[in-house]
């Protein structure tokens, strides 16, 4: 029997990368799951290649805001009955800089993806699970939620700003039965790093994307990136029943470059 | 298949509490192991609550010894072959006082057991997993590795350091297919605790439920945390995932260490 049987999980992205390892890995584990991302086409047919037929339902819209973070909760509710494990996942920069050449438009973008679009689905999610009396959020942060890397202010700041989230709203949560978690991973070359990763590298001043890899992969103890499925097996133990006892936390799958 | 089937284990103070709670997880996965403990007695329940044959073997062994801890690991690869995993569930603390009183004694009795016998074995695992290129070390360490509490000197400052070690060794073998991380368990109610806890909480003023009380009221949830947990947490280390997992101080505390 799966560790997730009967469950219902909701993930902001969720469509590949991370998400993806997320939604495949929780799908494996018996749970039923909504997964979101911004274009139907791509959305629809990530959901036929996962293989989940109706354990599996597609949310279509830009989770960095405050109508599809909040709403994917109420659709999972909907299409499902219920809501157990809520991965806001979500995240990202487009054309980052560093603090000196950073625009407002970027700024308010990053903090909206990485931050508020957290908070709303937390808020939300929270809505349904402590009158429930069981939950799990788990909020895919990073190594740069303990760590600051030039060329990545915004990443940095809003990444520990959710993991100041996370602590506060374990504490508020400790005793009702619902969990609040982050997991931190080192670089993964996923879709979003491949495709923006080139652009990051330059403001990061570094001579190409290849040079940011490196940065990332030599600051760890095992000098590669991390793998999806490294982090969705971390996922499955946190969203797990066993796991009640996990608040509050901040779960590195990053390859020990982390001083702390 | 079993997901350790054909992994080695050892388990120092592997005979009740957390280190028994692993090695039964370990063995539901397939894993041969050796476990010691100060206690023949209960190497042999130990041995027999995991019932698994030729796959678990006890030897007599105390954690705060350096030789103890060497003959766990040549008793392991003697027995089996090799060393696949290591897991070092040796700690606690004797004659509790304020630092201004402590004894250069009780200080040293907690550097041995909490520090001194991870080094010990993870010098003595790693002569036999760098070669193999696999490795899974992990420490019992403690939320008390993090952070500090008055009277508790010896063990603070001994998980602390088990959780630098933890730093170093995870370094020098990361590219050699070597994880080592601690798991920073909040207070839990097993026999160790039970053994050193009065003595501890009488240091401090307090009753040894106030002590388990405190423990409890400073996490999120209110409550201890269990050996189950740390065992939930040593399955996903010695997993094909763990492989990305090193240098961790992993919390197992209910939401008690502030990082």
């Amino acid at each position: 029997m799966g560790k997730l049987e009967g469950k219902v999980a909701a993930i902001t992205g969720g469509t590949r990368s991370i998400g993806r390892g997320m939604a495949e890995a929780f799908l494996r584990e018996g749970a039923k799951v909504v997964v979101n991302g911004r274009d139907v086409a791509k959305g629809e047919a990530a959901v036929a290649e996962m293989g989940g037929g109706d354990n599996v339902a597609f949310y279509a819209g830009d989770a960095s805001t405050q109508e599809v973070s909040e709403g994917i909760v109420d659709f999972a509710v909907e299409r499902f009955g219920r809501l157990d494990i809520m991965c806001l996942n979500s995240g990202g920069v487009k054309n980052t800089a560093p603090v000196i050449m950073m625009s407002d438009e970027e700024w308010k973008l990053e903090v909206d993806w990485n931050l508020n679009s957290v908070f709303w689905g937390m808020r939300k999610a929270l809505q349904h699970m402590v009158p429930q009396g069981s939950g799990r959020i788990l909020v895919t942060s990073s190594v740069e939620g303990k760590l600051g890397k030039p060329g990545i202010p915004g990443y940095a700041a809003t990444k520990h700003a959710v993991n100041g989230l996370v602590k506060a709203a374990a504490l508020e949560t400790g005793t009702s039965g619902v969990t609040v978690n982050a997991i931190l991973p080192g670089l993964i070359e996923t879709d979003i790093v491949r495709e923006t990763g080139p652009a990051s590298a330059e403001m990061m001043g570094l001579p190409s994307y290849e040079a940011m890899l490196d940065l990332f992969t030599q600051e760890s103890a095992i000098k590669r990136c991390n793998t999806v499925e490294e982090v969705a097996a971390m996922a499955v133990m946190l969203a797990s029943d066993a796991a009640r006892n996990f608040t509050g936390g901040l779960f590195a799958v990053d390859g020990g470059p982390m001083p702390y | 298949m079993a997901e350790l089937e054909g992994r080695v284990a050892a388990i120092c103070g592997g005979t009740s509490g957390v280190g028994l709670a692993i090695a039964k997880a370990f063995a539901a996965d397939g894993a041969s192991m050796v476990v010691s403990g100060r206690r023949p007695a209960k190497g042999e329940a130990a041995l027999a609550e995991l019932n698994i044959g030729d796959r678990a073997h006890y030897i007599q062994g105390d954690g705060g010894v350096k030789d103890d801890c060497e003959a766990l690991i040549a008793e392991t690869v003697s027995r089996f072959g090799k060393i696949d995993i290591l897991v070092n569930c040796a700690g606690g603390s004797e004659n509790n006082a304020p630092v201004v009183d402590l004894t250069d004694e009780a200080m040293e009795f907690g550097l041995r057991v909490n520090y001194w016998s991870a080094f010990w074995l993870t010098r003595a695992a790693l002569k036999h997993m760098i070669p193999q290129n696999f490795g899974r070390i992990m420490y019992i360490s403690s939320v008390e590795g993090k952070v500090g509490k008055p009277g508790l000197s010896q063990y603070v400052v001994g998980k602390h350091a088990v959780n630098a070690l933890t730093k170093c060794v995870a370094k020098e073998v990361g590219t050699l297919g070597i994880t080592v991380n601690a798991l920073c368990a909040g207070a839990m109610d097993t026999p160790m605790m039970q053994e050193a806890g009065p003595a501890a909480a009488e240091s401090m003023g307090i009753t040894y439920e106030d002590l388990l009380n405190w423990f409890a009221q400073e996490s999120a949830t209110k409550r201890l945390v269990t050996v189950e947990d740390c065992a939930l947490v040593a399955s996903l280390l010695v997993s094909e995932a763990g492989a990305g997992i090193t240098g961790s101080m992993i919390s197992i505390d209910g939401g008690t260490a502030p990082f």
